[in-house]
């Protein structure tokens, strides 16, 4: 080949061409979304995360949660992501529409993500007056639009809501909590052992739960017997009880028993993170995408998010 | 095949024929010379990225079936170890191994001596400063979280400062060529050093200076990961494979057409995929088909790289026998082509659907990544370090060794890569079948990948070892290069 012009104009045509067609178009197409409103302009879907979970993201991204978790539902046509309950429809561009980075993984070694924190059992905002178990689970008058998951672990919130864990733990309708007593390699006997305020009938809180993030990340085998994601320890403090026990520190299981007179509570980090585990919801419908799961996805409304406390899977983490 | 009946060259009687070839050997020393210090030291910082990445390798694979190990260890937690494995990699070896084959064969297809090499020694210590700045900010905790781009901004800006220089004297050297004829290598290398900084700096910017909205900022990292992985280290990989299989077998490339048209559909299509990994993601349809297309596509490259390669090489495959560049680079040449074929049997959406998600696509990189370009780079060192030490490879036993674990070690990997990711891929898209069951499929591939593991890290210190020798003054002092097999080493005396 001779001539340098045209071996020069080519190789940048490529790079252009590519970058134009790939890039700069959908860019054009999808780079530029809002917020979608109702008719009214109210509830806006997606709204951007609170200070800790975006400090959760950046924690996420930074220790290669990435690697192992996707977070993206693909269509019922295209995969089982929806039969498998990790959606009521496929993801949108407009769902991430705040996220920075955005992490929508290339790999599960671990399930998806997309909506684990739709997946937590309804919490009680006002926990201390329902301390004590109600057979029907926790149909309480609070169960309001406060109680929506993604604010299930603000800041106001401690992640270790003992009360809360009695309640779901003594629902015989939360199967969730039987999913975790027969995976669980806690025998039930030894968890009344376990120095703590609350006592479930394994130790084990409700999956999805914010105490239960916290206990699977400190100690993911004493949840999910054969999982192989790594133990986060070092995003929890192990320190003396100095007066009284702290209201967050972890109830762990007898594998990790700590001490006596000693606890686990978590940083920060920990709290930041599982804030931002508990934010990922793309329940809400979006005008652009067909639901295809059971129930309809349409916003959900306080009645139904009591009748029915945990979406979670009855047949375990899926 | 003999070896003796190889074709050789007709004998040079006449006078000034043999003063025009002693004066070419003369200048390709003088070349060499000047190209020796700033290639040994990309060479040298290359082999010991390659030992880190290795260890670091060996320790991800085998924390993925031991989780509670080192629990307590922000630094070493399997998050941080995994991307700090695959930018070492991916910026420590290899591309500053291919920088320095680059440069080396810069000067000599332009035949030109490099000009104040020591300003390119400080692009290379530039640039190593550029990687362990990025990998302890990995490990520190500061990863940015975009698959292949994981390091921190401030570490990709002295990447981008070494780079211009490595460039700048690149292209300084094409300036000043003489001769008008400009050799298929040179395409590739002119693409590869004037594409990556284009690809790496708008990639920087969307993610980092003007960060994109949303998802966008993935898409941009799959087109950077894919525009690296064909236009970086495919155009040098492909670029070298150019230049060593003719000059090993002494013998011109079947056909400068076939070449051009090679090139020319390579750098269309190869620019255009990398889509094809968000499948089905929530992007809008046609940009992801798009990219399939484009993958498809890339059979046409491909198909004439490959029968370019193999009409070269026809009737000269008997010379694997004895020449190590030769063998790793044709086994490069080949991966290549599985590469590719695989790349478009998973770009497929029937069969992405079952594989997206799993451990296949870590098969496709390592295929990329290592079967191809890392074996054709081990064949240039192969070539190129004698020639710049004034030595030859001290033991043809090492030399067999690194090449048989290599292989086997990649193979291995791949292997049991690909079986893991179809088996959970099918499990995967049963629902009756609980996420913990599908996962079960995995652990015992997981195993043999560490296996594969071990292999490659013998590989490696094995090479790593040879190299010092090398390095240090210690190799043979020979005039013939050390042939993998000696036996009929005089036969092939008279022509190498």
């Amino acid at each position: 080949m001779k001539g340098i012009v045209p071996l020069f104009l080519g190789i940048f045509g490529t790079f252009a061409f590519s970058w134009a067609g790939l890039i700069l178009i959908p860019n054009y197409q999808i780079g530029h979304l809002d917020p979608q409103m109702d008719e009214d302009g109210n509830d806006p879907y997606p709204a951007p995360k609170s200070g800790m979970v975006d400090r959760g993201r950046r924690i996420y991204a930074a220790n290669g949660c990435v690697y192992c978790h996707s977070q993206q539902v693909r269509a019922d046509y295209a995969a089982s992501d929806i039969d498998r309950k990790w959606g009521e429809r496929r993801s949108a561009p407009r769902d991430y529409l705040f996220e920075r980075p955005v992490v929508l993984g290339k790999m599960r070694l671990g399930p998806d993500l997309s909506n684990i924190g739709k997946r937590a059992p309804v919490e009680d905002e006002q926990a201390p007056t329902a301390a004590s178990p109600t057979p029907a689970g926790p149909t309480t008058p609070q169960a309001s639009p406060a109680t929506n998951p993604a604010l299930g672990a603000s800041p106001s919130t401690p992640p270790a809501l003992s009360p809360s864990t009695a309640v779901a733990a003594a629902s015989p309708a939360i199967s969730p909590a039987k999913v975790a007593a027969v995976t669980s390699p806690v025998p039930a006997p030894n968890a009344a052992t376990t120095a703590g305020t609350t006592v479930t009938a394994n130790g084990a809180p409700p999956p999805y739960s914010a105490a239960w993030h916290h206990r699977h990340l400190y100690s993911p085998r004493s949840l999910v017997l054969d999982s192989n994601m790594p133990a986060y320890h070092f995003l929890y403090d192990k320190r003396r009880i100095s007066g009284e026990r702290a209201t967050d520190a972890l109830k762990l299981g007898e594998g990790d028993a700590v001490p006596e007179g000693w606890e686990v509570v978590p940083t920060y980090d920990a709290k930041c993170l599982v804030a931002y585990l508990m934010s990922l919801d793309q329940s809400h419908a979006l005008k652009e995408v067909k639901a295809t799961g059971a129930p309809p996805a349409s916003a959900p409304s306080p009645a139904a998010s009591s009748a029915s406390p945990a979406p979670a899977p009855t047949k375990g983490p899926k | 095949m003999n070896p003796a009946d190889v074709p050789l060259r007709p004998p040079t009687t006449s006078e000034s024929d043999v003063t025009i070839r002693d004066v070419e050997q003369v200048e390709r020393a003088l070349i060499d010379a000047s190209t020796r210090l700033p290639v040994l030291f990309f060479y040298g910082s290359a082999i010991v990225w390659l030992l880190l990445g290795t260890l670091l390798a060996g320790f991800t694979s085998f924390k993925l079936h031991a989780p509670d190990l080192l629990a307590n260890v922000s630094f070493l937690t399997w998050g941080r170890v995994r991307p700090a494995h695959m930018n070492v990699m991916v910026y420590g070896w290899a591309s500053m191994a291919g920088i320095g084959t680059a440069i080396w064969l810069m000067a000599r297809l332009c035949r030109t001596t490099l000009q104040h090499p020591l300003l390119l020694i400080g692009g290379a210590a530039f640039w190593n400063l550029g990687v362990l700045l990025g990998v302890s900010g990995i490990l520190a905790g500061d990863s940015t979280g975009y698959e292949w781009l994981e390091f921190p901004p401030y570490a990709a800006i002295l990447l981008f400062v070494a780079y211009s220089l490595v460039v700048s004297w690149a292209m300084l050297m094409f300036r000043f060529r003489r001769g008008d004829h400009i050799y298929i290598t040179q395409w590739y290398l002119l693409g590869a050093f004037l594409w990556f900084p284009w690809v790496y700096g708008a990639t920087q910017i969307m993610l980092f200076v003007v960060p994109l909205q949303g998802v966008m900022q993935e898409a941009v990292t799959w087109w950077f990961a894919n525009n690296l992985l064909f236009l970086w280290f495919g155009a040098i990989g492909l670029g070298t494979a150019y230049y060593m299989i003719p000059k090993v077998i002494g013998r011109p490339v079947y056909s400068y057409h076939l070449a051009a048209i090679g090139f020319w559909t390579y750098a269309l299509f190869a620019s255009w995929t990398g889509m094809q990994r968000l499948v089905d993601g929530p992007f809008p349809a046609w940009m992801i088909t798009a990219s399939i297309a484009a993958t498809i596509l890339t059979i046409i490259p491909v198909a004439t790289v490959g029968l370019n390669h193999h009409m070269t090489m026809r009737g000269y495959f008997g010379l694997l026998r004895y020449s190590p560049t030769l063998r790793f680079t044709v086994f490069g040449a080949i991966s290549y082509t599985v590469f590719s074929l695989v790349g478009v049997l998973i770009s497929l959406r029937s069969v992405a659907r079952y594989v997206q998600f799993t451990q296949a696509s870590i098969a496709y990189s390592h295929l990329g990544l290592y079967a191809f370009f890392t074996m054709v780079m081990f064949g240039s060192m192969y070539y190129i370090v004698p020639r710049l030490v004034g030595r030859e490879w001290r033991y043809a036993s090492l030399i067999k060794l690194h090449f048989w674990s290599s292989t086997y070690g990649v193979g291995l990997m791949v292997l049991m890569l690909l079986t893991a990711g179809v088996a959970q891929g099918g499990a995967l898209d049963n629902p009756a079948l609980s996420f913990t069951e599908t996962s079960e499929y995995v652990p015992m591939y997981l195993r043999g990948r560490s296996v594969s593991g071990l292999l490659l890290m013998v590989a490696h210190f094995v090479f790593a070892f040879h190299f010092g020798l090398m390095l240090f003054g210690l190799g043979r002092t020979a005039s013939v290069p050390t042939f993998l097999n000696p036996q009929e080493e005089e036969a092939l005396e008279a022509r190498l």
